[in-house]
């Protein structure tokens, strides 16, 4: 062994005077080269364009509308909800196919699918965010097209779907102006619109009255209250027309000139793992679909949002109430139609989701959710009418960009509708960019 | 003393009949400390005086003078030598030089032969591409040991700024353990916070003035968000090593004293899911690194999350 180790210990010596194994801490080299780094002014892009694409499968029960065959009533669209048997984040519906009756344009857009399945491509959408550097200003544009082939359905469709300018005009304040077209700013569902910030596909039972894309100028400021955790928030816009979406909404310009008002305060919790969301929403102004002013609409509305940890609960409550016009015709973005009726409608939606805890580089995401709604509303001369609606999916998220989406509509006439199968199965793929 | 008098014991009574104990050299003493450094140094220096002890006096026993007179005289060569050591082996130094022919022994004293080298260091410079619209700048470079272990890197203390609902510097390095201070030097409240796990964390608000506090543990990127402003986005990148850089605007960066030795040369931008990886050795004192390209194929960020891991849209609010 001795013959072993004296070698053993001579060749060592060198490696005896600087030690090996794991190193001591040592000093931070390149700290003077190490104070970060921040690019250029010149290197950072003014603008960015982003978008997504949306396509999908869907099926829906039936003939894929909420007309039943045998139901003579007219308007058809006054006796049950057309928005139900929806297949996709915009809400558009498998069929409209009202069995050749007279409907009066409460009516969605439509895929024209009916009762077969199919594949959709739902939506090319393309951002363009303009920031000019140094500047408290944005300009937005968000572009559209939505293909529609079957000859069944709505029409292709490419829309502007906002364009506006905002401007920050304080550094020490949360506020902002926009004007132009942009997004609602009645309630939360507008927040998750788009297939690509959406949760689910399909939109709630109540999207119809809140998610519209209106014209003219809003304000949003916030105050923050650091020692409670806290802040309060208004959004408030004065515009063309109110918050219902298109298909509702006759155009961007006004018939009447006079604006539509609407609100919405926020109160916010924000503590470490949880986060407390409350809103208050109202609206008021013409209806925009015939030239009286004095015809008004209202609206009125409450949501909730709670994230504690993995779970979020979203709530939102809406009350509609539209006067009677005192003059035909009713155009909305389907068609010019006869009536104006007046009409009245509440409902709600509960959501509550669960992220589950994926965070690898693929599947870099993955949640579970169900959501309730209950809508009840009629036209002036016709029954309310009480509809429902189980919502079941999960989704998936595939290397930041691609999401996988399936989900189940469980669609329920309570009471002052006819009972029909338009049940839903859709699915959705999004690739955005 | 007591370790002293027990070596000699051991290495000038019987010669034993087993095998010596710890034949292998260096000794396997984790080094996580400078206190663990220190211990480290005075065991091998008595276990380097143990072996040539016993190593000279078993050749002494068996004849052999040259390999004990060897053996002894790198003994007595050693820097602060005990007395007591030297007042035993330098007889048998003598007398195994002498029998062995040639007049060499050696003085206690200060001599170079055992003396810990003082390590060489060396400066590695680069160069690195990539980075899309970006350019290379700010990627984040650093070396780790390829032969040995990397050393643990020391902490430190650095600051992020939010200024101009920015933060500044947008991309920082750290080495693990460092903290970080986010100070607010706007007139506007933020709240900033990171999903990026394990490294996630939020700041809650804090007003104008205030800063807090995050140390990162953990090595990796750490994305930069702010719970009120969805403009603003930066990033901590943490590396597990001392020798480190970010790299200029126009992609160069230079490490100074790292010592000699086979690193991995890693290269990280805030483009990059991963950091490209490449060898190089470092055995001289200016050593240039092959030129790196980074990967950019992290996918854009196409929305900017809240700290709930919500979806917002940068148009909407403020």
């Amino acid at each position: 062994m001795t013959r072993v180790l004296v070698p053993c210990l001579l060749a060592a010596l060198p490696a005896l005077a600087q030690p090996a194994g794991p190193e001591p801490e040592v000093g931070d080299h390149g700290s003077s080269e190490s104070a970060g780094y921040t690019p250029p002014q010149a290197t950072q892009a003014p603008f960015r364009v982003s978008g997504y694409v949306d396509v999908g499968w869907a099926k829906a029960q039936g003939n894929g509308s909420s007309f039943v065959p045998g139901d003579t009533r007219l308007p058809a669209d006054y006796y049950v909800d057309p928005f139900a048997p929806a297949v996709n984040s915009r809400g558009d519906v498998a069929s409209l196919d009202a069995g050749g009756r007279f409907v009066n344009g409460f009516l969605p857009y439509t895929v024209g699918a009916g009762g077969k399945g199919t594949f959709l491509l739902n939506v090319a959408s393309i951002d363009l965010q303009v920031s000019p550097s140094g500047l408290p200003v944005l300009v937005f544009i968000r572009g559209q097209a939505l293909p529609r082939w079957n000859g069944n359905g709505s029409e292709t469709r490419f829309l502007l779907q906002q364009a506006f300018g905002r401007v920050s005009p304080f550094s020490s304040q949360e506020l902002s102006i926009s004007a132009g077209r942009f997004d609602s700013v009645f309630g939360i569902e507008y927040l998750e619109n788009e297939s690509n910030l959406r949760l689910g596909i399909t939109p709630s039972l109540i999207a119809r009255y809140t998610t519209g894309h209106p014209l003219g100028i809003k304000l949003f400021y916030r105050f923050q209250l650091p020692s409670i955790a806290s802040a309060i928030s208004i959004n408030a816009a004065a515009t063309n027309h109110g918050s219902q979406v298109e298909s509702l909404q006759a155009e961007t310009l006004s018939f009447t000139g006079v604006p539509v008002g609407s609100t919405r305060l926020g109160y916010e919790l924000s503590l470490l793992g949880t986060e407390l969301k409350l809103g208050v929403s109202g609206l008021y102004g013409p209806r925009n679909d015939q030239p009286d002013p004095g015809v008004t609409q209202r609206q009125l509305g409450f949501d909730a949002r709670v994230f504690v940890g993995p779970f979020s609960v979203w709530a939102e409550y809406v009350d509609v109430d539209e006067e009677p016009a005192t003059a035909p015709p009713k155009p909305t973005g389907t068609g010019v139609y006869t009536i104006a009726s007046g009409f009245r409608a509440h409902g709600f939606y509960v959501q509550l989701a669960y992220a589950l805890p994926v965070h690898g580089r693929v599947l870099s995401g993955a949640s579970l959710y169900g959501r309730y709604d209950r809508r009840k509303g009629g036209f002036d001369g016709t029954p309310e009418l009480l509809t429902s609606r189980w919502t079941v999916g999960g989704r998936l998220e595939l290397w930041s960009v691609l999401q996988l989406k399936a989900e189940v509509l469980f669609n329920r006439e309570n009471a002052g509708a006819p009972t029909v199968d338009n049940d839903v199965f859709t699915t959705s793929a999004v690739f955005s960019f | 003393m007591g370790t002293v008098t027990w070596m000699l014991a051991l290495a000038l009574g019987a010669a034993p009949a087993r095998e010596w104990p710890g034949a292998e050299v260096p000794l396997p003493l984790a080094v996580r400390t400078p206190e663990d450094l220190a211990f480290k140094a005075v065991v091998e220096r008595r276990y380097l005086e143990f072996n040539l002890l016993s190593s000279g006096k078993l050749a002494y026993d068996r004849g052999d003078m040259a390999t004990a007179a060897d053996r002894f005289e790198r003994l007595l060569a050693l820097k602060d030598l005990s007395p007591d050591v030297v007042a035993v082996v330098r007889p048998l130094a003598e007398e195994a030089r002498r029998r062995a022919g040639g007049s060499r022994v050696a003085e206690p004293g200060p001599a170079v032969i055992a003396e810990p080298p003082q390590p060489v260091l060396a400066t590695v410079k680069g160069q690195v591409a990539g980075g899309g619209a970006l350019g290379p700048g700010g990627t984040v470079v650093w070396l780790t040991r390829a032969d040995a272990p990397t050393p643990r890197p020391k902490s430190i203390e650095r600051t992020v700024v939010q200024r101009g609902k920015q933060f500044i510097p947008r991309v920082l390095a750290v080495p693990v353990g460092a903290t970080v201070h986010f100070r607010n030097d706007d007139e506007v409240f933020h709240n900033v916070f990171s999903l990026s796990r394990p490294n996630d964390f939020d700041l809650g608000l804090y007003r104008s003035g205030d800063a807090r506090d995050r140390t990162f543990r953990t090595p990796g990127p750490v994305s930069l968000l702010c719970n009120i402003h969805t403009s603003m986005v930066g990033y901590v990148y943490v590396v597990d090593s001392p020798y480190y850089v970010q790299a200029d605007e126009g992609g160069s960066w230079t490490i100074k004293n790292v010592p000699f030795g086979d690193y991995q040369l890693h290269a990280w931008h805030e483009t990059s899911l991963e950091p490209v990886r490449r060898g190089v050795s470092v055995q001289a004192e200016a050593v240039t690194a092959p030129r790196l390209t980074v990967n950019s194929d992290r996918p854009p960020m196409t929305f900017v999350p809240d700290k709930a891991g919500k979806p917002r849209q940068t148009q909407l609010g403020y």
